[in-house]
């Protein structure tokens, strides 16, 4: 068959794709306008056609201009039918529900090294400065420490920062504490490099902190202001190591895939656990600062709260979605 | 080949072509997106200004979301691309060509902080000068691939010309390369098309000629070839 017959033949096919085609992505404003239904069949039908056509030309060395425009109709209509539409709210049910907690039992190992490599620090570095208080010094200056110490004070009318407003705070919290658990799973790319050395890092300085404020006798405040949001950000913290520890585990030790292989499996398996892990950064950072800081709350009610919370986020990790597995 | 095309099978047996964007194009890109970011911000932060507190807790809200959101929210759009990726025409897909999914968005744009170190995305842009692909660090990751958009090609029309029959029997390859060649035609200078009509002259029976009425006639060999015949 020669290549004007082949045209001749198909090109009302060809067409009638392509102006199915424009109105899916609505690349006319005209062609969108007209408000039939779309027939997904007829499309379907219609692509599957043109790939056989496509195969054809090729294998025929059909001119250059056919074969171009019958690459760009299937690259398009494929584009259209294999989409993946994944939003809506059964989507977001189900991944709170189910695929988080889930996801997030699967890795337990890695869960429990990252909780390891955040609080060892933490208790270590805390146990020491609060036996030798001049250790602060060597991790931040005087006068940061002593705005540390003014910032929980018993005075302080709003605990934990230097009195502006609560959702200034909120803001910085977000940008703050979320970057700090996104680092802590990129840091994984790094052979899990990264990401030992974020939560290590932060563990300590954290634990540098506590242990300060608890000798410096500011303990009571101190406590109070960070164990609500804590549940649900050292928790976040953890989990989005973990998730770097999984991908820098997949580098170093790929298995019988090959490592480019191994990174993607990882990497799609962790993305559960670091979206879980945003939203409940979220949580803490709103926690943060509107309850966190409300110095006029009792410490008696603070720390209910707190326990609430702790058991409540750890329960949701150890049993939710379980029935069902 | 020289050319950085990956290729990309279709359950229905055929090979799409992606052609990957290189450092040039990407770079445009960011710089443009990194622009209107800044745009947004600052526009932001005027308005800000004037509302106190709350005000400037919104807009440093907002940097944090244009900063690690901006471009999840595009990509997962109809385009599949950041307003500045749009513009020079590239597009985020999946390795094997289809749409990207919202966890490799969600991945890729995450792994940006890695590909950020060690200073002005230092990794990222080593990746991309060694793979072939021109992948960066979050793009290994997520099995992303960002490309050229494939552009409407304008629709090239054979020059009308007096179909002549071949003098020789002409093999599949040797006619894809005349038929090519007329498609190709009008886009070349008069000198150019002669010389490269000259070459394939023997399929008119003018060997060892060139010139405007020889070129006419291989030009006629390729109609015959598409199946015209008057």
């Amino acid at each position: 068959m020669t290549p004007l017959r082949f045209e001749e033949l198909y090109q009302a096919e060809w067409q009638e794709l392509e102006c199915l085609l424009d109105r899916l992505l609505g690349r006319k404003k005209n062609a969108a306008k007209d408000g039939a239904p779309v027939d997904g069949q007829r499309v379907a039908v219609l692509y599957r056609r043109a790939c056989e056509h496509l195969a054809l030309a090729r294998a025929r060395s059909y001119p250059a201009y056919l074969l171009d425009q019958l690459e760009r109709l299937t690259s398009d209509a494929h584009q259209v039918i294999y989409q993946r539409r994944e939003f809506g709210l059964a989507k977001v049910k189900r991944f709170l529900t189910e695929e988080f907690p889930r996801s997030v039992r699967a890795h337990s190992t890695y869960v429990w090294v990252a909780a390891a490599l955040l609080y060892v620090p933490t208790f270590v570095i805390g146990w020491l400065v609060y036996q030798r208080p001049e250790l602060i010094l060597s991790v931040v200056s005087a006068e940061t420490a002593a705005s540390y110490e003014r910032m929980y004070s018993d005075s302080a009318v709003a605990i934990g920062r230097a009195a502006e407003s609560d959702w200034l705070m909120f803001g910085y919290y977000i940008s703050h504490n979320i970057g700090i658990a996104f680092q802590c799973f990129a840091g994984g790319l790094f052979a899990g490099i990264g990401t030992l050395f974020y939560l290590i890092y932060n563990g300590a300085s954290a634990g540098a902190i506590g242990g300060y404020l608890t000798e410096r006798g500011h303990a009571a405040t101190f406590y109070s202001f960070i164990v609500t949001h804590s549940a649900f950000e050292l928790t976040a913290i953890v989990l989005c190591g973990a998730a770097g520890l999984r991908i820098g585990h997949s580098l170093v030790a790929p298995g019988r895939l090959s490592r480019v292989q191994s990174l993607v499996k990882a990497t799609g398996d962790s993305a559960v656990i670091v979206s879980g892990a945003a939203a409940m950064l979220l949580i803490a950072a709103a926690i943060e600062a509107f309850w966190s800081s409300a110095g006029w709350l009792p410490h008696p009610v603070k720390f209910s709260v707190a326990s609430a919370c702790w058991i409540g986020v750890l329960s949701y990790l150890a049993f939710q979605g379980r029935r069902a597995d | 080949m020289l050319d950085t095309v990956v290729a990309a099978e279709t359950p229905e047996g055929i090979v799409l072509e992606l052609h990957p964007a290189g450092l040039p194009a990407r770079f445009y890109a960011f710089l443009l997106d990194w622009l209107i970011r800044l745009a947004i911000l600052y526009g932001c932060a005027i308005v800000a200004r004037f509302l106190g507190g709350i005000g400037v807790a919104f807009w440093v809200v907002l940097l944090f979301l244009l900063e690690w959101f901006y471009p999840i929210a595009f990509e997962l759009g109809r385009s599949g691309a950041t307003p500045g990726k749009k513009t020079f025409g590239l597009k985020v897909v999946m390795d094997n060509g289809l749409p990207i999914t919202p966890a490799a968005s969600f991945t890729r744009n995450l792994l940006r902080a890695a590909d950020f170190l060690p200073f002005c995305y230092g990794f990222a842009i080593v990746s991309m000068l060694l793979r072939r692909d021109c992948k960066r660090l979050g793009d290994i990751g997520a099995a992303t691939l960002v490309v050229h958009q494939p552009q409407a090609a304008p629709r090239i029309t054979l020059q009308k010309v007096e179909p002549v029959a071949p003098v020789r029997a002409l093999a599949p390859r040797d006619q894809a390369a005349l038929v090519a060649l007329a498609a190709r035609a009008p886009t070349l200078t008069g000198e150019r098309l002669d010389e490269l009509a000259a070459l394939a002259a023997s399929v008119s029976g003018d060997q060892g000629h060139a010139g405007s009425a020889v070129t006419h006639r291989v030009l006629g060999v390729a109609q015959w070839l598409m199946g015209r015949r008057t």
